[in-house]
């Protein structure tokens, strides 16, 4: 008799087919959402392969997707973690804390040895993406680490920089910054590693301590070497801490085992627990109903539940003559001599328009940023100027790059994002109550009264509704983010997804596409959600009629006419008359602000500011990245760039630990606070005085709550 | 310009009392949550009952690096951060002090001193506050007994603080076995002495504000009203965002500590007062019925306090990640605060990391329109009032030489206030 194991995961299937206590067969696959048809071709291998036979055998399931499943083939499905726990039980007997870590989900297993036997206690996380798979090869992607490459990056003797362990997205958001700092891929990685073992010690042990030996399980732990010099470093740390002493001559490495089948753990503990079974087995089925739910089941039972899609046809057709985005009109030829010009150095493009003296736009371009505002500055002025913009009227700057380059630039009018947001929107309608900006990697939401904003709400702490967001679960489905709004517009029916947090969102997703929904149909209901979340979940509106009645929206993901259409449907339903504008500039929407503020400034003052073409073309500039322009100020220790441009009158800093002579200017970047702008303590102590003096003149009384009540 | 105040010159720290038994023991307090408006209460108690000031040890101010040193493998289960960090300050506590503790003193506060008692219906801490002690300690006894283990006694008794005579009851019966000698009298007293000097040290923080409220009168300037719970003045877990602002040249006033000087209150309540919407200055009932929790209750007075005060045109609220007690308030906070054109803003969902970016925007958008639009404000919420400010408000400013000498605009009796209904000092949730 032989015993087959399958483990449906979150992103892969695993089996083993076991024959008088020996493994004959293994295999693993990456199911890319289709689990039961993945989970059918693994079966059919066995049978082919390994002689699995129908009404024999028996087959065992576990996993996130052994539920609907594994009935089907008159399997038993099992708990991942009490089929880990067999396996390790079985294999391992001196084994005392096990982690897995998987796709979407990690778990951890405490063994204590206990008179009555051993005690385990288990604990498994999969609602937070913080810590898992996916967060390493997510964050790797990004970094254009191939896979094999990621597998061999070392964690030891790399510098360690911080990034938050508690959430992957705002783990993201650090790699991120830490990229645009120029630090080293390989840091970043040994970071991610260092960040992945620390949230799994933090979240998982609920303070247990894991001893030793540990046993290292799931494809994160096998694959990656680097983590596993992660465990090692923090294991040895904490077991030195608490006292714990290993056998001589044994080093911390000798007690933390990665088995060469870390990734058939559950499996094989499917077979241990079905072969303990005594009686009568529960014998395997074969594939026929499997093969029935793939083709058919699957597709009537979701029928059942569900929505119906974005649009009908006739309802799309109307749609698409009203908001389809016409090519935007070509900016004039020629070249123009006096232009007002509004740049946005966002944080991941830089974009710029100039307009004339009667807001007509005369040149718009854009670039992805490349995290060194001054190259940014220079690639987007030649741009300008190659589109024909001539002379600057005035110079308008937003975006986190306005306070870096206000000076080098010589900007007229350095103006915060919402401001800029709110002047482009009043220019496409001055009665706009709100805006809804949805961007790459934030929201806002700015309410107006009286033309100017009064409140807004900004989320860029989480990732639900956000275009990285829909962009992420497109990237899964291998469909490019300009065919977004066909594929979801092509879908008749589509699944609810769940309002909220977009790491629960992800496993909802997972969730409706083990029901068998597909890519085309998750992604029409992920456009349905957005404004659910961007004006409920992260806006916290609940009244929306509060808002008032006409809508701007603005911002990148808005040129998704899926999304634009879910948030009429959404809006309309709240608010019968209200009326909605995508406006004609959503992408740039922060750009044009900036140059129309300019255009103001430009008419009621003189001469502008700005330095000229030529000037920003020949900027002269160093960028150094090492562990003397590290931040100290806090516990993040920001890795920050001393970015120094020669302009005629700098001030040079001698004193500084990278000293600048005169005639240059010092741009700090990689910084995540104000306070990181100030290099060191050297330069700290000169300023702090005068910092002292601003805060007592405008006293805080929480200060005083700090200075004095526990004196 | 520059408004005068010595910020360290406030009431003196409480130091050795002059009689009575002297007790040689070292005492380590959490500055956790409710500890940030009972302070000076639990200070007093412990050098009244014979022990050093110096003695009496408070953890840091919350911050990642307690975090990660003290707290590491500890973790709670707690989605409140200002709970979770607790396992880092009794860590520091346990193994971060040069002299080792022998009390680790924790108390569970069940009832809150409030200004408000009386005037609402309880006076209740939040329940996951109340058992913070308790899931903390699990996380240092569950494997082995770290406290046995260091030799410290762990001391957390239940005290209703709101109800002195009760309190004094609770902390006889913690603390009758563990202090040698100590008598019913002798805690009575101190806790006495306890609640005297937490009043003083809230009047004079009272008084700073006036003076700040005094100093923006004169000089026709704003100022900038925070709203949250009393933890949020914690540095790691507020993560001083009013700093900021303060920069921008706006002083700071905090809702806990607000003027309560009669001719203040009289000025600012009495329109409502004659309206019948309240019985008196510290009558929420008409904006908040279920006023059970006591920093719940003073968040939605304070906004109206921000609501009605001229020279506040900024409220700016504070909340935590996920806080299950400040959910309900979040809109009538804000409808509140701007029901006469003040300006309102939420730093909400603070958690472990400052999200600099977000903060660094808000700021520059909530200066840049406190600049545009104060003036307009300020005189908008003058001439919604009857009369003119008390004297309180606009005398004893000491002359700086630098103080602006710009008289104070004439309140307008018939203004039109273009930011805001304000012609009927309609607060909404009250009327309807």
């Amino acid at each position: 008799m032989k015993y087959a194991g399958i483990d449906i995961g979150s992103t892969t299937v695993k089996g083993v087919v076991v024959q008088d206590g020996h493994v004959i067969w293994k295999a693993y696959g990456r199911h890319k959402t289709k689990q039961a048809e993945k989970t059918l071709e693994l079966l059919t291998r066995m049978e082919d392969e390994a002689g699995l036979t129908a009404g024999r055998d028996v087959a065992t399931f576990t996993g996130s997707g052994a539920g609907t499943l594994a009935a089907r083939v008159n399997g038993r499905t099992i708990q991942e973690v009490v089929a880990v726990a067999a396996a390790v039980e079985a294999v391992h007997p001196d084994v005392h804390f096990v982690s897995e870590i998987g796709g979407e989900d990690m778990k951890t297993l405490f063994f204590t040895p206990t008179p009555a036997g051993k005690a385990k206690q288990v604990y498994m996380q999969s609602a937070c993406s913080g810590g898992t798979g996916t967060f390493i090869e997510k964050s790797a992607r990004k970094l254009e680490i191939p896979p094999d490459a990621l597998a061999t990056l070392p964690y030891f003797d790399q510098t360690l920089h911080r990034i938050s362990a508690k959430c992957g997205i705002f783990a993201e958001t650090d790699a991120n910054s830490l990229v645009k700092a120029g630090v080293p891929k390989e840091e970043i990685i040994a970071s991610l590693f260092d960040a992945v073992v620390r949230q799994n010690l933090a979240t998982l042990t609920k303070g247990n301590t894991p001893m030793p030996s540990v046993l290292l399980l799931g494809g994160p732990n096998m694959f990656f070497h680097g983590l596993r010099q992660a465990w090692e470093h923090h294991l040895g740390a904490l077991w030195d801490e608490r006292n714990i002493t290993l056998p001589a001559q044994t080093l911390v490495s000798d007690v933390i085992l990665v088995p060469d089948d870390a990734l058939y753990y559950a499996s094989l503990g499917c077979v241990q627990i079905a072969r303990r079974e005594d009686g009568k087995p529960q014998v395997y089925s074969g594939p026929d109903n499997l093969k029935w739910w793939v083709e058919t089941g699957q597709h009537e039972e979701k029928a059942n539940t569900g929505q119906t899609g974005l649009a009908s046809k006739d309802e799309l057709a109307g749609f698409l003559r009203t908001y389809a985005v016409p090519s935007a009109a070509a900016p004039g030829q020629g070249t123009h001599d006096r232009l007002f010009v509004g740049c946005d150095f966002g944080s991941t493009t830089v974009k710029a328009i100039a307009i004339d003296g009667d807001a007509a736009i005369r040149a718009s371009v854009y670039q992805p940023s490349r995290g060194n505002p001054i190259e940014d500055a220079k690639l987007i002025f030649r741009q300008l100027r190659e589109a024909g913009v001539g002379g600057v009227g005035a110079l308008g700057l937003t975006g986190y790059g306005k306070d870096l380059l206000k000076d080098i630039l010589g900007a007229d009018v350095p103006v915060v994002e919402t401001v800029a947001h709110a002047s482009a929107a009043l220019h496409v309608d001055p009665d706009a109550d709100a805006i809804c900006d949805v961007g790459g990697t934030d929201v806002k939401i700015m309410l107006l009264r009286q033309q100017a904003v009064v409140d807004f709400r900004l989320n860029s702490q989480c990732s639900s509704g956000n275009g990285a967001f829909l962009q992420g679960v497109a990237e899964r489905y291998d469909i490019a983010l300009e065919d977004y709004a066909d594929k979801a517009f092509g879908a008749t029916r589509m699944p609810r997804l769940m309002m909220g947090c977009g790491v629960f969102l992800q496993s909802d997703i997972v969730n409706q596409q083990r029901k068998g929904w597909s890519a085309e149909e998750i992604m029409a209901s992920l456009a349905a959600v957005l404004p659910l979340n961007v004006w409920v979940y992260a806006g916290q509106f609940q009244n929306l009629k509060s808002v008032g009645r006409k809508f701007i929206l603005q911002g990148g993901t808005h040129r998704n006419l899926a999304v634009v259409k879910a948030q009429i449907d959404f809006i309309k339903d709240k608010i019968p008359d209200a009326e909605i504008i995508v406006h004609p500039h959503a992408g740039e929407a922060g750009a044009l602000g900036a140059a129309l503020l300019a255009a103001e400034h430009g008419k009621h003052n003189g001469a502008s500011r700005f330095v000229g073409f030529d000037r920003i073309d020949d900027l002269d500039y160093v960028s150094t990245t090492n562990a003397k322009t590290t931040c100290h100020w806090c516990a993040m220790h920001c890795s920050r760039a001393f970015i120094d441009v020669q302009v005629p009158g700098g001030k040079g800093r001698p004193k500084s630990k990278v000293p600048l002579s005169e005639g240059w200017q010092r741009v700090i970047t990689g910084n995540s606070c104000s306070k990181g702008l100030i290099e060191d303590a050297a330069e700290m102590k000169e300023r702090k005085k005068q910092i002292d003096e601003d805060l007592n003149a405008h006293p805080n009384i929480a200060e005083s709550v700090r200075q004095g009540a526990f004196r | 310009m520059r408004i005068p105040i010595l910020q360290k010159a406030f009431a003196k720290a409480p130091s050795a009392r002059a009689a009575g038994q002297k007790r040689a023991l070292r005492i380590g307090i959490p500055r956790v949550l409710n500890q940030w408006s009972t302070h000076r209460f639990w200070t007093t108690l412990f050098v009244e009952l014979g022990i050093g000031r110096r003695d009496i040890v408070y953890s840091s101010e919350t911050s990642e690096a307690q975090q990660l040193k003290f707290g590491k493998g500890r973790g709670a289960v707690d989605c409140c951060y200002p709970v979770k960090c607790m396992i880092g300050h009794y860590g520091e506590l346990l193994d971060g002090l040069k002299r080792p503790i022998d009390i680790l003193f924790s108390p569970i506060i069940l009832t809150v001193p409030s200004f408000l008692c009386g005037n609402v219906r309880e006076n209740m801490a939040c329940p996951r506050v109340i058992a913070g002690p308790e899931s903390t300690r699990a996380g240092f006894q569950r494997e082995k007994d770290t406290f046995a283990e260091k030799g410290v006694t762990y001391v957390s008794p239940s005290v209703s603080l709101a109800e002195p005579a009760l309190a004094a009851r609770q902390l006889f019966n913690a603390f009758k076995g563990i202090l040698d000698g100590l008598t019913p009298a002798e805690m009575q007293r101190a806790v006495d002495r306890a609640y005297g000097a937490l009043h003083e040290f809230d009047s004079e923080m009272r008084d700073q504000s006036l003076e700040v409220l005094t100093s923006c009168a004169s000089g026709n300037r704003p100022c900038i009203l925070a709203l949250g719970r009393p933890y949020h003045m914690d540095s790691g877990i507020g993560h001083a965002i009013e700093n900021e602002l303060q920069a921008f040249g706006y002083p700071i006033l905090w809702g806990q500590y607000l003027p309560l000087h009669p001719e203040v209150l009289d000025w600012l309540y009495k329109d409502l007062i004659r309206a019948g919407r309240i019985r008196n200055p510290f009558d929420i009932s008409d904006i908040w019925k279920t006023s059970h929790s006591a920093n719940t209750n003073e968040l939605l007075w304070a906004a109206r306090y921000g609501s009605l005060m001229p020279w506040i045109t900024c409220c700016i609220r504070f909340s935590s990640y996920e806080c299950g007690m400040d959910q309900p308030t979040y809109s009538p906070v804000q409808a509140i605060a701007e029901s006469l054109g003040t300006l309102f803003f939420v730093f909400q969902d603070l958690d472990e990391t400052k999200p600099a970016g977000s903060v660094r925007i808000r700021v520059e958008t909530i200066a840049y329109y406190l600049e545009r639009k104060s003036p307009k404000i300020m005189q908008g919420k003058l001439a919604a009032f009857q009369d003119a400010p008390p004297g309180i408000l606009l005398q004893n400013v000491p002359d700086t030489g630098t103080a602006s000498q710009d008289p104070l605009p004439e309140p307008v009796q018939t203004g039109s206030l273009e930011i805001a209904d304000t012609t009927n000092r309609q607060h909404p949730g009250a009327g309807s």
